[in-house]
């Protein structure tokens, strides 16, 4: 059994791409932008307030809470928001799970500069010069039940901190709602991973069940999702610098997410609707 | 595509002018104008350039535009550099008894082909209510004295 495990894990640790910032294309994504831009502006009726609180050049921590599963719409709003207001010249980068780039049908996504969510990649990412999107709730915050889905949650994940840290740059929390209303998530699905070892084996700790379409009953989402046309509203906060210790700036950064989420949840009258 | 929004306002064209050559005032009437910041040393004429972000749809769409003519009391063209491509344009002429014909032209095209064309499609009826809303709050700002 050992052997297997180790193998399994050989096999998926061997397909994640070596990041390579280079294979970000701003051409490929200036292409793009109509197309999600129609996406983000009819299908999810976005929108993305205050992105001038975003230092104007130089590197950054973008830090988000994460909603709507594996295809959580915020990424995508916000990526289209970001590149078109700074335009796709500045470089931008994304931190995603290792099975989500590793994918061959999602080839696509490091294009648009998402790159293996691991530290060394990170730190590579802000050391250019770049400004870096992360979602330390990850997997965890991602399939929380749409029942918590105005609820902030990194599972104590603070490592983002120490990234900031050693990078020297500021955080900005981007806050987001909308996402956790694209399926009917039900359950994480913690004891299903542990049940599978999908948690030793593929890092992933969550086996979600949830209601989607097209399938109905969906376990795992590993194959995605139509997401609900849900109504998308992202605010972006003022830069938090890192000057405390971790818990303090995490609980800070923690603090000034839920309230904007709170906030936009506030204007929110009906699910999905917006 | 192509908008064109005209309107007649009751003020002489050094006016109106006065106005439309000043860089600082363009918040104050340009609708949904969401980012506006010089982006060099130029002072306000050809040369001078300016990130420019109107919100259409979802999110700020524009970038950095260039002036490229400054005819005194005439015409105020820009091009787009970053971002879509995209031209501007505004014409103050002689509407006759103390008046100035103003038109408000933009013409812009989206990246990536078919996806492209139907975004510019789609965004057309809102960018023909930003340049009209556009000139309605520059009347009302000339008429009440600048």
């Amino acid at each position: 059994m050992g052997d297997v495990k180790s193998w399994v894990r050989e096999q998926v640790a061997s397909r994640v791409p070596k990041a390579d910032l280079d294979q970000r294309d701003p051409d490929y994504i200036r292409d793009q932008l109509p197309r999600t831009w129609l996406l983000a502006s009819l299908y999810f009726r976005a929108d993305v307030a205050h992105l001038d609180r975003i230092p104007a050049e130089g590197p950054v921590l973008l830090v988000g809470n994460h909603s709507g599963g594996n295809v959580p719409p915020d990424t995508f709003v916000f990526t289209l928001a970001f590149c078109s207001y700074f335009g796709v010249e500045r470089p931008f980068y994304q931190l995603a799970h290792n099975l989500v780039v590793s994918a061959p049908p999602l080839g696509w996504l490091r294009k648009f500069g998402t790159v293996a969510a691991n530290h060394e990649n990170a730190r590579m990412a802000l050391e250019s010069g770049a400004a870096l999107l992360v979602y330390p709730g990850g997997d965890y915050e991602v399939f929380r039940p749409s029942w918590e889905r105005h609820k902030v949650d990194f599972d104590g994940r603070m490592g983002y901190v120490k990234l900031a840290r050693e990078a020297g740059v500021p955080i900005v929390p981007v806050a987001s709602v909308g996402g956790q209303e694209a399926a009917l998530f039900l359950s994480r699905g913690q004891w299903l991973a542990k049940l599978l070892m999908t948690d030793k084996l593929l890092r992933l700790k969550s086996v979600p069940i949830s209601l989607a379409l097209p399938w109905g009953l969906n376990i795992s989402d590993l194959a995605g999702h139509i997401p609900l046309p849900t109504k998308i509203a992202i605010e972006v906060q003022e830069p938090i610098d890192v000057d405390g210790d971790d818990q303090a700036v995490h609980d800070k950064v923690m603090g000034s997410l839920q309230a904007g989420v709170d906030r936009l949840a506030a204007k929110r009258r009906f699910p999905v609707i917006g | 595509m192509r908008v064109e929004r005209r309107n007649v306002i009751n003020a002489d064209r050094d006016a109106v002018w006065k106005i439309v050559s000043d860089p600082d005032r363009y918040p104050s009437f340009m609708t949904s104008l969401e980012r506006w910041e010089s982006a060099n040393d130029q002072p306000a004429g050809v040369g001078a350039r300016y990130m420019a972000h109107w919100k259409i749809g979802s999110v700020p769409v524009g970038g950095l535009i260039e002036v490229v003519e400054f005819d005194d009391l005439r015409d105020l063209a820009w091009v787009g550099i970053t971002g879509i491509s995209l031209r501007g344009r505004i014409r103050l002429r002689d509407g006759g008894k103390g008046q100035t014909k103003v038109t408000f032209r933009l013409s812009y095209q989206a990246p990536g082909g078919i996806w492209g064309y139907i975004a510019d499609r789609v965004a057309v009826r809102q960018v023909g209510r930003t340049t009209a809303n556009t000139l309605k709050r520059l009347k009302v700002l000339v008429e009440a004295g600048g």
